[in-house]
């Protein structure tokens, strides 16, 4: 018995081992996987992150007037495991370092994330396309030249041809 | 003396999760003993038949709280031998190191709830503390107190940098002395001794006849420790010491259990020591053809064997999991008789019994 004595002394000595969180700081690390954040910007509309969500908390949907893709992702069914961000090949969503979601009962359907991908036109037959990111382009050339900056603002369709 | 029969559980003060047990007592000792589960079943075969290879990946790391990375990790692998995708090497190392680090963790909840079951809580909220080092460790490396999500198909989804692998040895460092100390308490302690020497007797042959597997055929004297005896991801390429007891009691398995932490440490240490550079992680989407395997691991709670068949699409046909504790409760029924009621949550306990996995 007088072995965990010495330790039972030591630990009250060391005082209480808890934060005083919500009324304090408390330990948050770097590189903690809490709520996420999405870059439309960056978005290039491949629907991986919509395919591997487990809950199925990530949507992305054409809106009403066919002017571009809407990105939704319910916070309350996301299960923080980190695969959207694994397999997004421009990283356009990641996991923030905030872990607080507490928000009133009338927020419940209201608590997304949302961001907008506004359609552009091809420059040469003027229909509409996702606009490809400048973060896919690094992931696929090693270097972004001229001629591969022009061919960003083509559709698929023009970009064959223009290649060929 | 009167017999007379007394229900244990469903919902029961000393154990995490529901089971009920319906025991024949004569007086104060236990002689016979009905096991009834089925209180959480959650349909989870089923759910995992209606979701995509990648989905699955997190659906079974929420199978169990406590062994949650060795149901991605055991899945995935089943998944890697059917499509044949060869995982990078420093994957492999990081994928050990995950699975040790939540076997601590693990270990080090199971024989805290045994002090606080035996009425030593004190010890009980010493031991979680220690446990604290792990959970912050995690919480670092892997961004989460519980649920890693360390794995993915074909590797790992998170990389070690050199600053992350000093904090990590730190870490593994200032283990070692508490948990020096509370293995010596233990073992030596006369009350913790008192409560769990002698109590819930498994003679190695049961343990044979019952197949039992973990640390629970390893304090019985039963060496089937996956890691050594099939070894998987990294394992064949470090030294692993198996720790067995013959003390066949609780007592025994709390050590075996607080052995293998020592020896997890040693196995984290060896893996940063020796992890090779490259790629985590295969760097392309797999392809996934019809066929089916059978992968297994060694969970903190013993042998967890994955059977999975795909079809070509990338739903599985069939998963089905045979979890530790589907082998070991059965043993219950040798190691109940004979011993006073108030041993019975204690051990239920010495079977680290995990609810959630078994019943899913």
């Amino acid at each position: 018995m007088s072995s965990f004595l010495k330790i039972a002394i030591r630990n009250l000595l060391k005082g209480p081992s808890t934060d005083p969180y919500p009324f304090g700081e408390t330990f948050v690390p770097k590189g903690l996987r809490g709520k996420v954040k999405y870059n439309a910007k960056a978005c290039v509309a491949c629907r991986m992150c919509e395919h591997v969500c487990a809950g199925g908390a990530i949507q992305i949907r054409e809106v009403a007037d066919k002017s571009g893709l809407e990105f939704i992702l319910w916070h309350n069914t996301c299960a923080f495991c980190g695969l959207c961000e694994h397999y997004c090949p421009t990283k356009a969503i990641r996991l923030t370092e905030d872990y607080h979601t507490a928000h009133r009962q009338e927020d419940k359907y209201r608590y997304v994330e949302k961001g907008f991908i506004k359609y552009v036109n091809c420059a040469r037959c003027a229909t509409p396309m996702v606009p490809i990111a400048l973060e896919l382009l690094n992931v696929a050339y090693d270097q972004v030249n001229e001629d591969i900056e022009k061919l960003r603002h083509l559709c698929p369709k023009c970009r064959q041809e223009r290649a060929l | 003396m009167s017999t007379y029969t007394i229900p244990v559980g469903p919902l029961h003060v000393a154990l995490e999760e529901p089971m009920y047990f319906r025991v024949q007592v004569e007086g104060e000792t236990v002689v016979g003993l009905d096991i009834t589960a089925g209180f959480v079943h959650r349909g989870m075969e089923s759910l995992a038949l209606q979701r995509n290879i990648y989905q699955n990946i997190t659906l079974t790391e929420r199978l169990c709280s406590l062994c949650s990375n060795n149901h991605p990790f055991t899945y995935c692998m089943a998944l890697e031998k059917i499509a044949g995708i060869k995982v990078p090497e420093r994957g492999e190392y990081l994928r050990v190191i995950a699975d040790e680090i939540k076997r601590i963790a693990s270990n080090l909840f199971n024989t805290g709830i045994l002090a606080h079951i035996i009425g030593f809580d004190s010890l009980f909220m010493h031991v979680m503390e220690i446990r604290e080092i792990v959970q912050d460790t995690k919480e670092t490396i892997y961004g989460n107190r519980m649920d890693l999500a360390a794995n993915t198909i074909g590797g790992v989804k998170y990389n070690l940098s050199n600053e992350k692998i000093k904090y990590m040895i730190k870490q593994m460092d200032s283990l070692k002395k508490p948990l020096e100390e509370i293995v010596d308490i233990y073992m030596n302690n006369k009350l913790v001794r008192a409560r769990t020497e002698g109590v819930g007797i498994l003679p190695k042959e049961e343990a044979i006849r019952y197949g039992v597997v973990g640390p629970v055929a390893r304090g019985s004297g039963v060496n089937n420790d996956v890691r050594v005896k099939s070894p998987y991801a990294a394992y064949d390429k470090i030294k692993v010491n198996v720790n067995v007891e013959t003390g066949c009691d609780v007592r025994a398995r709390a050590i075996v259990r607080l052995r293998d932490i020592q020896e997890a440490i040693n196995i984290i240490q060896q893996c940063l020591k020796k992890l090779p550079d490259g790629p985590t992680c295969i760097d392309y989407l797999p392809e996934i053809p019809a066929g089916e395997a059978v992968a297994k691991s060694e969970a903190p709670r013993g042998e967890l064997i994955y059977y999975l068949r795909t079809n070509g699409s990338d739903m599985p046909e069939r998963l089905k999991w045979r979890v530790p504790t589907y082998m070991n409760w059965e043993a219950l029924n040798v190691m109940m008789p004979g011993n006073k009621v108030s041993d019975i949550p204690l051990i239920i306990t010495s079977i680290d019994p995990c609810i959630s996995c078994t019943e899913r």
